[in-house]
C-alpha cells in the first residue's frame, strides 16, 4: 500500500508536465494539474510519514530502464529527507496557486507549474536513491530545473550573471561528488549503495580522506558552506518566491542529506579531526552568514544569507556527532545528530515559511527593500502573524520549534567537557559560546527585519496601502507556522523517531538521560506562560489612542523612524572587521568650502571572499585557458601531427603497461 | 511540602523584585548625601500606574500592548527556575538554565519589537542599542553557565545549586571566580545599571531601555518596570545560587527554614549595596566601549570553560 503510493507519487510528478500539456486546452480543466500536484504532494507527505514514524522500508528498481542500475530505497533516513521535501512541498503548492496566476500566464505558467513538479521530483530521487548513478542523475537535474525555475522570471544581463555563478559552483561541487562516488569503484564491485558501504569499511585510510574531502567541498558547495556561499544570496533572491522558499528550504538539506549518508552511513564516523573541521566550517558558516545577514536589506538576501547561518549550525552538531564517534561516545553522538536533523527539519519549516510571507510581502507592496515597508502587521494581520511566528523560531526562542533542535545542541556540546583528551574537553564547550553567539545576533538581526518591515509607521505609499494577499497563500503560510510551534511544544513526535534513525545510523541503543526532559518540560512552561497572560491581560482594560510623542513637534514623519542601516549599525561598527566595508564619500562644492551642494556617502560590504578567493581563481583558470590556446593554430598539418604524436603516445603506453 | 516552598520563593522573588529596586535607589542617595525616597516607593509608583489608563500611539499595532504582557509572563515564568530558599525549584529539575536563558530573550525580542511599534526614533534607538549589548553579552552568560554546569555534571539549576551547597567554600575551583567575574559583568550589562546603561537618564545619548519604554504608559509601563525589577532580582538571586548559597534549607527542619530567607535577604541586601556603590562611584560608559566591557566578560567566561579542561 505504502509502496504503491510511493511509486505513484514519483509517477505523478513525473507525468504532470504531459498532463499540463492536455489540459491546457480547456480553461476548464487548467487548474487540474496544480490540484494533482498538491495531492502527489500529499500522498508523497503520507508516504515519508509512515516510513519515518514506522520504520517501512521502500524498494523500487529501475534498473531495465537504462543502462547503468537506477533504484531506489527508503530508509529512515530518506524517509525524513523524503518528509522535509514533501511537508515543505505542499504548503509551497498551495501558495503557488494564486501566486502563479497572479504572475504568470499562459506558456510561463505551464512551464512554472512543470519545472516545479520536475525540481521536486529531482530532490526526491536524490534523497531516495540506492545507487550512485541514480542519485547524482538526480543531483544534476535538481540544479538544472531549479535554474530554470529562476529563468522563468526573466533573464536580464544581472540575472543571468546570477544564474551563471550558481550554474557554475553547482557543477564544481558536483564534479567533486562524483568524484567521490567514483573513488570508491577500485573497492566496490558496483556503485550501489551496499557495496559502497562494504567497500568503504574496507578502504585504506588515505583514500578514506580523499573521499572525505571531497564531498565535504561537493555537499557543503550545495549546502552554501562558507567560503561556498558566494552562489545562495546571488541566486535565491531572483527566483519567484515559492521557489526560493523551495531552494532555500529544501534543496541545501540534500547536500546536509548526502553528508550524513556519507559520513555515517557509509564511513560511520572517522577520525576525529574530521568532526572538527566540519565544527570548523560551521562556526565560521554560523557567525558570518548571520553577520552578513544583519547588513541587508532586501527581505530575501537577508533569509538567504540566514540559511547560509543555519547550515552553519547543522554543520556545528554535524561536526559534533563526528567528534564524539571518534571518541567512543556514540549516544552522545545520538543527541548531536538527533540534533543537528532536527534543527534541518526545523529550518526547512520556518525558512520557507518566511520566504513565503516574503513573497506575500512583495505581492501586497511590489518591493522587498524593507527600508521602504513599515507598519504592515495593522494592515497584513494574518501574514504578519504568521511571520512573527517564523522569526521567533528561526531565532530560537523557547515554545518554538528552533529552540529544541538548539537545546540539544547545547546539551551534547556541554557533554563534550567529559571526553577524554583537553582539546575536545576544552573545544566543544566553547562551541556552546559560538552557537550562543549567533542566536544572538540572529535576534538581534530578525527585530531588525520585523520591527522595521511590520512595524511602526509605513515609509512608502505602497507599503501604507498594503492588503492581505489570497486566502490559499494565508492557509500555506499558517499550515507552516502551525507545524513550527507543534514541533516547539511537542518535540517528542519529532524526536522519538529520529532517535530510532539515529539508532539504526550509528548502531548504538539507548540514550543518555539529557534528551528526554526538555520535551516534558516544555507543555509546563508553555501553560504557564499563558496562564500569566491572561491573568495579567485582565490588568488593563482602558485604552486611549494618541498620537506618538514627538518631542513637540507638530508631527513625526516615516523618516525620523529608526531606518534598518541605522538599527544594524553598532553591530556592524563591533564587526567592522568582519564586513570590510569599502566607504566612499563624495562631497561637491559649490563656490564656498563650508556649504557643500551635495554630499554622496556610499558604503558597500565587499564580499572580502569574492577578491581574495575567486577572483585570483578565475584569473588562473583564464590565463591558462589563454595559454592553452596557442595549440590551436588553426592550421590542418598542425592537428595531423597532434593525432600522430597521440597515436605514439598510446603505442607506447600500451607497450610498457 | 517542596512543592509550597518552590511557589513560595517564586512568588517572594517576584514580590520583593520592587523593593531590591527601592533600596538601591535609597543607598544610592544616601551615598550622594541625599535623603532619598522610601525603600517602599517604586510599589507606590506600581499601583500608581496601575491605575491609569493605558496609552497607545495610533500607529501601533496590537503588539504594541502585548509586548509588556508577555515580558512579564516570561520573565515571572523564569523566576521560578531560580533557587532561593532551599536547592530546588519549580522548574529547577526539569528547566535547565539554556531555558532560563532564552526565555529571558523571548522577553527582549518582544520589548525590542514593542519599542520599534511606537513610531519615533527613540523606540529604534533603544531597541538598536539594546540589540547591541544582547547580541554580546548572551554568549558570555551561557558560558559561565556552562562552566559550572560542567563542574557540576548537571545543566538543572536545582543541580548547580546543590553542588555549590555541598562544597566547602574554601575550596571551590578557580574556575568559580572566572564564572562569577563573567557573569557579574554580564548582569551589570543584562539588568541596564551603570556603566552600561543608567537606568535613570532621559539623555537622547545615553539612553538604552528608557528609550525602548519611552511610548508606553500606565499599566503597561507598569509590567514593564515590574518585569525589570523581577529580572534584576532573579539575576542577583542566580548569582547567589549558583556562587553563595550556603544557608539555603537543605532540610525542612524548621530552623533551617527561618534560616534560609534571612540568609537570602542578607545576601540580596548585600548586593543591592555593591550595586548602588559601584553605580555611585562610576561613570557611564560610553555606547561603544560597551562592546569592550562584554568582551572583558567574554574572556573570562571562555577561561572559565578552559580551565574546567585544564583542572579536572
Amino acid at each position: 500500500m505504502v509502496q504503491l503510493a510511493f511509486n505513484s507519487f514519483l509517477t505523478v510528478l513525473l507525468l504532470l508536465p504531459a498532463a499540463i500539456l492536455l489540459c491546457r486546452r480547456s480553461s476548464r480543466t487548467r487548474a487540474l494539474p496544480s490540484l494533482l500536484f498538491l495531492l502527489a504532494l500529499l500522498v508523497g507527505t503520507f508516504v515519508a510519514g509512515m516510513s519515518f514514524w514506522r520504520g517501512d522500508r521502500l524498494a523500487l528498481d529501475l534498473s531495465w530502464l537504462t543502462l547503468f542500475p537506477f533504484a531506489f530505497a527508503v530508509d529512515r533516513l530518506s524517509a525524513f529527507f523524503l518528509l522535509i521535501i514533501c511537508a515543505v512541498g505542499a504548503p509551497v503548492a498551495l501558495f503557488s496557486i494564486p501566486y502563479v496566476e497572479r504572475h504568470y500566464s499562459g506558456t510561463k505558467a505551464d512551464w512554472m507549474w512543470a519545472l516545479l513538479s520536475l525540481f521536486l521530483l529531482s530532490m526526491s530521487l536524490v534523497v531516495t536513491a540506492s545507487t550512485a548513478f541514480a542519485f547524482l542523475f538526480g543531483w544534476e537535474l535538481m540544479t538544472l530545473f531549479s535554474a530554470g525555475l529562476i529563468v522563468i522570471d526573466g533573464d536580464s544581463e544581472r540575472r543571468r550573471h546570477n544564474i551563471f555563478i550558481y550554474l557554475v559552483m553547482m557543477h564544481a561541487g558536483a564534479a567533486a561528488v562524483f568524484a567521490s562516488f567514483l573513488l570508491f569503484l577500485p573497492h566496490a564491485p558496483g556503485l550501489d549503495f551496499v557495496s559502497i558501504r562494504a567497500a568503504a569499511a574496507t578502504m585504506p585510510a588515505g583514500l578514506r580522506t580523499a573521499v572525505f574531502l571531497l564531498f565535504f567541498v561537493g555537499f557543503g558547495t550545495k549546502a552554501g558552506i562558507v567560503p561556498f556561499h558566494l552562489w545562495l544570496p546571488k541566486a535565491h533572491p531572483i527566483a519567484p518566491s515559492p521557489v526560493s522558499a523551495l531552494m532555500s528550504a529544501v534543496m541545501l538539506k540534500t547536500a546536509i542529506y548526502g553528508f550524513v549518508r556519507f559520513a555515517f552511513d557509509f564511513f560511520g564516523g572517522g577520525p576525529a579531526w574530521w568532526g572538527y573541521l566540519i565544527m570548523l566550517a560551521g562556526a565560521v558558516t554560523g557567525v558570518l552568514g548571520i553577520l552578513y545577514a544583519l547588513t541587508e536589506h532586501d527581505l530575501k538576501r537577508l533569509l538567504a544569507y540566514s540559511s547560509v547561518e543555519n547550515i552553519g549550525i547543522i554543520y556545528l552538531g554535524l561536526g559534533a556527532a563526528l567528534v564524539f564517534m571518534a571518541n567512543n561516545s556514540p549516544a552522545w553522538a545520538m543527541v548531536a545528530l538527533v540534533a543537528a536533523l532536527l534543527h534541518a527539519l526545523n529550518h526547512s519549516l520556518f525558512k520557507s515559511l518566511l520566504f513565503l510571507g516574503a513573497g506575500a510581502v512583495s505581492d501586497a507592496t511590489h518591493t522587498l527593500d524593507i527600508e521602504l515597508l513599515g507598519g504592515l502587521l495593522k494592515r497584513m494581520r494574518v501574514t504578519g502573524t504568521v511571520f512573527l511566528i517564523g522569526c521567533c523560531s528561526i531565532i530560537g526562542l523557547p515554545l518554538f520549534n528552533g529552540f529544541v533542535g538548539e537545546w540539544l545542541m547545547f546539551r551534547s556540546f556541554i557533554a563534550g567537557s567529559e571526553l577524554p583528551g583537553i582539546a575536545s574537553a576544552a573545544i566543544l564547550p566553547l562551541m556552546a559560546g559560538v552557537l550562543a553567539l549567533i542566536g544572538a545576533i540572529a535576534a538581534a538581526c530578525f527585530a531588525k527585519l520585523y520591527g522595521v518591515a511590520f512595524l511602526g509607521r509605513p515609509r512608502s505609499i505602497a507599503a501604507e496601502h498594503a492588503t492581505e494577499v489570497a486566502t490559499a497563500m494565508q492557509a500555506a503560510m499558517a499550515v507552516l507556522a502551525a507545524a513550527c510551534v507543534t514541533i516547539g511544544l511537542m518535540p517528542g513526535i519529532v524526536l522519538s523517531p529520529l532517535t530510532a534513525m539515529a539508532q539504526e545510523l550509528l548502531h548504538s541503543s539507548g540514550l543518555p538521560e539529557a534528551e528526554i526532559p526538555i520535551a516534558h518540560t516544555l507543555p509546563f512552561i508553555a501553560a504557564c506562560i499563558a496562564v500569566l497572560v491572561i491573568a495579567v491581560t485582565g490588568f488593563r482594560r482602558i485604552k486611549r489612542i494618541t498620537p506618538t510623542w514627538a518631542c513637540g513637534l507638530p508631527t513625526l514623519s516615516s523618516r525620523m523612524q529608526y531606518s534598518s542601516a541605522a538599527f544594524s549599525k553598532p553591530l556592524r561598527k563591533v564587526f567592522a572587521r568582519a564586513y570590510k566595508p569599502d566607504r566612499t564619500v563624495e562631497v561637491l562644492y559649490a563656490n564656498e568650502p563650508y556649504f557643500p551642494q551635495s554630499i554622496v556617502y556610499r558604503s558597500v560590504r565587499t564580499t572580502s571572499f569574492e577578491k581574495s578567493l575567486y577572483r585570483p581563481a578565475v584569473d588562473a583558470i583564464v590565463g591558462m585557458a589563454a595559454r592553452l590556446r596557442r595549440l590551436q593554430t588553426g592550421n590542418v598539418q598542425v592537428y595531423l601531427l597532434y593525432i600522430f604524436l597521440a597515436l605514439i603516445a598510446l603505442l607506447v603506453f600500451m607497450r610498457f603497461v | 511540602m517542596n512543592l509550597a516552598l518552590d511557589v513560595i520563593q517564586a512568588l517572594l522573588l517576584v514580590a520583593i523584585a520592587p523593593l531590591v529596586r527601592g533600596v538601591v535607589a535609597r543607598v544610592k542617595a544616601r551615598i550622594q548625601n541625599r535623603r532619598g525616597a522610601s525603600v517602599w516607593r517604586p510599589y507606590a509608583d506600581l499601583l500608581k500606574l496601575f491605575r491609569k489608563q493605558d496609552l497607545v500611539p495610533e500607529t501601533a499595532s496590537g503588539l504594541f500592548r502585548l509586548a509588556p504582557v508577555i515580558l512579564f509572563a516570561v520573565t515571572v515564568t523564569a523566576a521560578a527556575f531560580i533557587p532561593v530558599l532551599h536547592p530546588s525549584a519549580l522548574f529547577g529539575a526539569g528547566g535547565d538554565f539554556i531555558l532560563l536563558v532564552y526565555l529571558l530573550a523571548i522577553g527582549r525580542f518582544f520589548l525590542m519589537l514593542g519599542a520599534m511599534d511606537g513610531g519615533s526614533s527613540f523606540g529604534g534607538m533603544g531597541a538598536s542599542r539594546e540589540a547591541l549589548v544582547s547580541a554580546l553579552a548572551e554568549a558570555p552568560l551561557l558560558l559561565a553557565l556552562v562552566s559550572v554546569a560542567i563542574l557540576a555534571h548537571t545543566v538543572t539549576m536545582s543541580g548547580i545549586v546543590l553542588s555549590t551547597v555541598r562544597q566547602n567554600p574554601l575550596h571551590l575551583s578557580a574556575v568559580y571566580g572566572f564564572a562569577l567575574g563573567a557573569m557579574i559583568l554580564v548582569a551589570i550589562a543584562e539588568t541596564g545599571r551603570i556603566p552600561v546603561d543608567n537606568p535613570a537618564t532621559h539623555l537622547e545619548l545615553t539612553m538604552i531601555h528608557e528609550a525602548m519604554v519611552l511610548e508606553y504608559s500606565g499599566p503597561s509601563l507598569a509590567l514593564i518596570e515590574w518585569a525589570n525589577a523581577v529580572k534584576l532580582a532573579l539575576i542577583m538571586a542566580m548569582l547567589v545560587g549558583v556562587f553563595a548559597p550556603w544557608g539555603m534549607a537543605t532540610s525542612t527542619s524548621i530552623a533551617a527554614l527561618v534560616l534560609a530567607p534571612l540568609a537570602f535577604v542578607f545576601k540580596l541586601a548585600v548586593l543591592a549595596v555593591a550595586i548602588a556603590v559601584i553605580e555611585s562611584s562610576m561613570a557611564k560608559l560610553r555606547m561603544y566601549l560597551v562592546p569592550d566591557f562584554l568582551g572583558m566578560a567574554s574572556a573570562l567566561a571562555i577561561l572559565a570553560v578552559a580551565f574546567t579542561a585544564l583542572m579536572r
